[in-house]
């Protein structure tokens, strides 16, 4: 038997569905399980934070960051993985571009709080908690700002074969090798090259199963997104949403390159197209706002209010 | 010289820094133009010559942005008048995106434009340059807005 790869996985705000994933390799479990020696887990191993503090700098091989640093308590966590991992792990696209959870930063955080705490529709009087609950941070900067990382393993989830390739790759010592290519890659829909009529919001007419679902009007960010999910989506008749952020170089502006490929599939006339795309900041930039060009405006101004 | 006066002299000699993309068939021969002819236009925007208006990913206009320019223009063949056919039009699409990508995001919309300026329209280039440049002074620096 080979030796054990000592790991800890730390999770900051997200839903934990990219753990979820992980989890998902089911059988192959068996046979990466043992191979690994968990030094932190929190949800799954009974460690506490004061756990991870404990061991020496750089003792543990790999850790593996999951979700964005919504609170203080997350980026110390972050903080603390960095300090004490030989090698970290971005893991899913909240780590790596700050996800979902990042389009809290096209509001300010009191409206934020207003919505989900003092106007909450389930709820009377409420009030934003502050007792026995982390400080949260005013701002969602993308993780990258706080720590560098070795390893950026996008995803909402990353699949478990994505994942297994690069635990596989981990355990062996070896650099994990990912392909470039977009979705439209693993996409096995008829593409001809016509420009789109008009845009139509997912809920209306019925796609034809065998064309291009982005050539029939459907807003489709498959070819400026990274195709780690092998054209999941796509394949299955939905739309894609551009989960896996940018191809690489990953640093590219994601939200920017889907509007300018959406420009070149349909050059419709101006009024027509800001009546049939309603929220380009929601659509285009919903999985890496905090990480684009428009989210570091954002943090900037952010900065400047918190420097006052 | 004190950091007073340094302030002083850096906000009373602000001026605008204005990237322009131009194509390279109608405006940059348009700016040209407006050059040879003596047009006078604010010195402000600083020229990058591109193929085609179709060239220009919405990327390049954010990170300009982002990086601290006050202002964007953006400049080509009229509508129909592409060399390449339909590389403006393809502009024209993003523009619309993007232009109300960044009234969300809370950025202000005077300091974009897009224009179209053929070869032999050297005052309408130059008049668009002076509309941004007096937009974007209206607007303010780039860097105050964050404040």
């Amino acid at each position: 038997m080979t030796e054990q790869v000592s790991i800890a996985l730390g999770q900051g705000s997200s839903c934990w569905g990219c753990f979820q994933s992980l989890i998902d390799i089911h059988l192959k479990l068996a046979d990466v399980l043992p191979l690994l020696d968990i030094k932190y887990w929190q949800a799954v191993v009974d460690y506490k934070l004061s756990d991870l503090e404990s061991y020496p700098d750089k003792s543990i091989a790999v850790g593996v960051y999951e979700g964005m640093a919504r609170t203080e308590e997350d980026v110390h966590l972050l903080k603390t993985l960095r300090a004490k991992c030989k090698i970290l792990i971005a893991f899913g696209t909240c780590s790596c571009f700050g996800g979902i959870p990042g389009m809290a930063n096209f509001y300010d955080i009191e409206d934020c709080y207003d919505v989900k705490f003092r106007n909450n529709k389930t709820f009377s009087d409420g009030e934003v908690p502050s007792e026995n609950v982390p400080p949260i941070e005013s701002i969602v900067r993308p993780n990258r700002h706080y720590v560098d990382f070795d390893v950026y393993l996008p995803g909402c989830p990353p699949t478990s074969s994505l994942i297994l390739t690069a635990l596989t790759s981990l355990i062996e010592g070896k650099e994990i090798e990912l392909p470039p290519h977009t979705v439209c890659h693993y996409c096995s829909r008829e593409k001809k090259e016509t420009p789109v009529p008009e845009i139509l919001r997912p809920f209306k007419g019925n796609a034809d199963p065998d064309r291009c679902l982005l050539e029939q009007g459907y807003i489709c960010l498959g070819s400026a997104t990274w195709g780690l999910c092998e054209g999941q989506c796509v394949n299955k008749g939905v739309t894609c949403r551009g989960c896996f952020g940018p191809p690489p170089p990953i640093t590219q502006d994601h939200g920017a390159a889907s509007i300018s490929m959406l420009g070149s599939y349909a050059p419709l006339l101006p009024d027509e197209l800001k009546e049939q795309v309603p929220d380009p900041i929601g659509y285009f930039w919903r999985f890496d706002y905090p990480s684009s060009h428009l989210g570091n405006m954002r943090i900037k101004r952010e900065d400047a209010k918190n420097a006052k | 010289m004190s950091t007073e006066a340094q302030t002083q002299t850096t906000e009373k000699e602000w001026e605008p820094k204005i990237l322009a993309f131009c194509c390279n068939w109608c405006s940059y021969a348009g700016a040209d133009l407006a050059g040879t002819s003596r047009i006078q236009y604010p010195p402000n925007a600083r020229i990058i010559r591109v193929n085609c208006t179709g060239r220009i990913d919405i990327e390049f206009i954010l990170a300009a942005l982002d990086l601290g320019a006050d202002g964007v223009l953006v400049s080509g063949c009229h509508p129909g008048d592409c060399h390449y056919t339909s590389g403006n039009l393809k502009m024209r699409a993003r523009w619309a995106l993007f232009e109300k990508a960044i009234e969300q995001a809370g950025i202000d919309p005077r300091r974009i434009r897009l224009q179209w300026a053929s070869a032999s329209e050297a005052q309408i280039f130059a008049d668009g340059v002076r509309t941004l440049v007096e937009q974007v002074k209206e607007a303010g620096p780039i860097r105050r807005s964050w404040e």
